[in-house]
Formats: structure tokens, C-alpha cells, sequence
């Protein structure tokens, strides 16, 4: 194959991609702030003994659990924005859908992480005369958290690669940037091949953190939670 | 606002025309992936050095890269290396079938690594070759304990089939996108289509909730 490589156009447009991937940063990180505070929200109701709070949440978390993200993401960004009448931005709509999608993730983490609490921490909080909501917060949450923190960053490094879906509804981010890149230096080969590696190298270096932090939890003997 | 779902239903055959399709993608990536994940899924145990680090770094970069820039590399990149155009199927499916193979591949080794090394010992004392024990000792061992992540793929898969339309392959997702644009009813046909994805992957879900209790029970 007589193929002549050529990275130049791909160099030329650096400035394109760096910015693809600020955005694609800003979309992981808003959903996964939003997915981690709602994804809490949404575990305390389905572990709640009253039925109103629990069958919401779980209907929640099966919907966004059993269908596909880009499903989602077009209903948000094209349905949504028809029934509740406001303007849908691409981000908007992205940031949306993985923060519902990763809390409906969360809250099931939550939930195993503070069910794998042993029993016996709520009755001695309780004794000492705590309330629930204090136990909660100062007993079990601290404990189970730190039991959950594997599961958050492997989800983490999943949600970034499912914000690559953004790209359908035309949300700058680094796959849409090198999709744009292509077309205009009619370089699809060096573009995309440059966009994977971008991508790898990123994903890699998170998942190595994310491996070392796990080791360190392990050694402290609390990564007993999956 | 009304909700007029009639029009949607008046493309129904729009709908099921789309319904085959993703069965369709889904059933090649199926088979192509957990096979292919099997044999990544032994070059990565395997000792031979030239077996173990081609399935690693196979099973890295499709691990760590996006399904979505795979698919959109075998469609839009890959055809410049080829003398002949790739059709959006065939990028589609390559695209899933490779990224399911990775992770399925690690589903397999750690199946097989979960195996007690007695198992192993006991099947070559009776004379059985490395084939033999893994085939008949092993495997079916650990294909029990494999169940609940393999199913949990399938369920991966037949999502990741919506990622298809993004080079216009005909499945239901890219068919709701037609009868949104010519019957301008975005909220009925998506809602119709995310409808249709819950009632196909909740039983599957079931199932793999059940099978992960009946590995809690068993062992």
C-alpha cells in the first residue's frame, strides 16, 4: 500500500482538538458531580421504608439502567425540550442525560455500599443517642464511601468514553473536533487515528491512577465493595 | 401539548424494518465478540510470550479507547488503508465486535484464573493435554461462574447497537430519527423507540440479576 501518511493537516489543527477535549472534560466532569450528588439523592429514597420515596427511584434507575445511553440522550435533546418548552443547548442535554444515567449507576453503589455496613454501626450510633440522619452522616456514610471509591472511578473512566456520544447532537467535543477536521483536510486516516490515541492516552493514564488508588485501598484492607 | 402517537404507529413498518436490523448487528457482535474474547481471553493467560502480549495490548486499546471513535475509524479511516469501501454495517459490527471481545476477555481470564489449581492438577494427572483439561475440566466450570458478567455483556451489546446509527446503518434508533424528521413528532418517536429498547433488554436484565443470585446461593 503506496498510502502517504501525513500528520501536518492533523498538527495544523491542534488548537481544535485541545478544545474538543476541554469540552469533553467538562461534560465527564459536570455529569459525574451532578450523577454523584443526585446518584446519593436517589439511593437514600430507595432504601427509605416508605414506598412513595422507594418506587420513584427505583423506576429511575431501571429506565436509565436498562436502555441505551444514545436513546437517552436523543430524547433529552430532541423530545425534552418539546414537551417542557425550553431551549435544549447540546450541552444541556448532554450533561442531563449522564448525570441521570451515572446517579441511576451511583445510587446502586450507594445502596450496596451502605447496606454492606454492618448493622451493628447504625445500633451503636444509635445508642449513643444519635438520630438516623446523624448516623448517617457521620458513622456510615464515611465508612461505605470510601468502600465505593473503586466502583466511582472505574464509572468515571467509563462516562468519559460514553461522552464521546455528544458528537451526535454536534457538542464540540474531541470526536466531534476530529469528525470536523477530517471533512475540512480530507484526512479522515491521520485525524481519527490521531483522536483514538488522544483518547487512549487520556483513558490509560486515568485508569492507572485509578489502579494505584485501588491498590492503596486494598493494602488498607477497606476495598472490600466491588 | 397532545400526544399523537398514531403517527407513529402508521410507520410501523419503518419501525420493524429497524427492529430487524438491530437484532440483526446485535447477533453478529454477539458471536463475534464473546468468540473473539475467548481466544484474547487465553492468549492473555497463556505464558507464551508472543501469544500474551499481542491479547494485552489488543485487550488495552479497545478497552481504553471509546466504542463510538472505533466505529467511526473503521468507517471513515480504515477504508483509505483497503482497496474496497466498508459498508456502515460492517464498521458498526467491527467496531462492537473488537471492543466486546476486549472486555469479554477479561470476563474469561478471570474466569478461568477463579479455577482451583487442584482442578488443573487433577486433569493432567489423568493424562489430559493443556486442550483437553481446559475444554472438558475447566471451562465448564467456569463458564458457571462467567454467566452473570457474559450476560451483563449481551445487554452492553445490544446498547452499544444504537451506536450503529451514527454511520446511518438502518436499526431502530436511526429509523426514529427518520420518522421524527418526516412526521415532525421528535416526543412520540423516540419515546416509542426508548419504549421498545426497555421492553427488549429488561428481561435480559432479569436474568442476569437471577443468575447473579443463584452464583451468590451456589457457592
Amino acid at each position: 500500500m503506496s498510502y502517504q501518511w501525513d500528520f501536518a493537516p492533523v498538527v495544523a489543527n491542534a488548537p481544535l482538538l485541545a478544545q474538543g477535549l476541554v469540552n469533553t472534560l467538562k461534560v465527564t466532569g459536570t455529569s459525574l458531580a451532578c450523577g454523584l450528588v443526585l446518584g446519593l439523592g436517589l439511593a437514600l429514597m430507595r432504601l427509605s421504608p416508605r414506598h412513595w420515596l422507594g418506587w420513584p427511584a427505583g423506576f429511575v434507575i431501571e429506565v436509565f439502567r436498562t436502555t441505551p445511553p444514545l436513546v437517552q440522550l436523543f430524547w433529552f435533546f430532541f423530545a425534552l425540550p418539546l414537551i417542557v418548552g425550553i431551549e435544549m443547548t447540546p450541552f444541556l442535554a448532554a450533561a442531563v442525560t449522564f448525570s441521570i444515567q451515572s446517579a441511576a449507576f451511583f445510587a446502586e453503589v450507594f445502596r450496596g455500599g451502605i447496606v454492606s455496613i454492618e448493622r451493628g454501626q447504625w445500633d451503636g450510633a444509635l445508642a449513643i443517642g444519635m438520630s438516623r440522619r446523624q448516623a448517617l452522616h457521620r458513622i456510615v456514610l464515611p465508612q461505605a464511601v470510601k468502600r465505593m471509591i473503586p466502583a466511582f472511578l472505574e464509572r468515571a473512566i467509563e462516562l468519559m468514553k460514553t461522552t464521546t456520544l455528544v458528537a451526535t447532537i454536534a457538542y464540540a467535543d474531541l470526536l466531534f473536533a476530529a469528525n470536523e477536521i477530517a471533512q475540512k483536510t480530507f484526512r479522515p486516516l491521520e485525524t481519527f487515528t490521531v483522536a483514538a490515541l488522544i483518547y487512549f492516552v487520556v483513558i490509560t493514564a486515568f485508569s492507572v491512577v485509578a489502579r494505584a488508588f485501588e491498590r492503596r485501598l486494598a493494602v488498607s484492607g477497606e476495598s472490600t465493595v466491588h | 401539548m397532545k400526544w399523537d402517537f398514531a403517527s407513529v404507529l402508521g410507520n410501523a413498518d419503518a419501525l420493524l424494518v429497524g427492529l430487524a436490523g438491530t437484532l440483526r448487528i446485535f447477533a453478529i457482535c454477539l458471536v463475534l465478540g464473546l468468540s473473539l474474547g475467548l481466544l484474547v481471553g487465553l492468549g492473555r493467560y497463556a505464558r507464551t510470550r508472543w501469544l500474551y502480549w499481542p491479547a494485552t495490548a489488543f485487550v488495552e486499546f479497545f478497552r481504553n479507547t471509546p466504542v463510538l471513535v472505533q466505529i467511526l475509524w473503521f468507517y471513515f479511516a480504515m477504508p483509505i488503508l483497503l482497496p474496497f469501501a466498508i459498508s456502515p454495517l460492517a464498521a458498526a459490527a467491527l467496531g462492537i465486535s473488537l471492543n466486546s471481545a476486549a472486555f469479554s476477555a477479561e470476563i474469561y481470564r478471570g474466569g478461568i484464573q477463579s479455577i482451583e489449581r487442584g482442578q488443573w492438577d487433577g486433569a493432567r494427572a489423568l493424562g489430559m493435554t493443556f486442550g483437553q483439561a481446559m475444554r472438558r475440566i475447566i471451562l465448564p466450570q467456569a463458564i458457571k461462574r462467567m454467566m452473570p458478567a457474559l450476560t451483563n455483556r449481551a445487554i452492553e451489546i445490544f446498547k452499544m447497537s444504537t451506536l450503529a446509527s451514527a454511520v446511518a446503518y438502518v436499526e431502530l434508533l436511526q429509523q426514529a430519527k427518520l420518522i421524527a424528521s418526516l412526521n415532525y413528532n421528535p416526543i412520540e418517536a423516540y419515546t416509542t423507540v426508548a419504549v421498545i429498547f426497555f421492553v427488549l433488554l429488561w428481561p435480559m436484565v432479569q436474568l442476569t440479576y437471577l443468575l447473579e443470585r443463584r452464583l451468590k446461593r451456589d457457592e
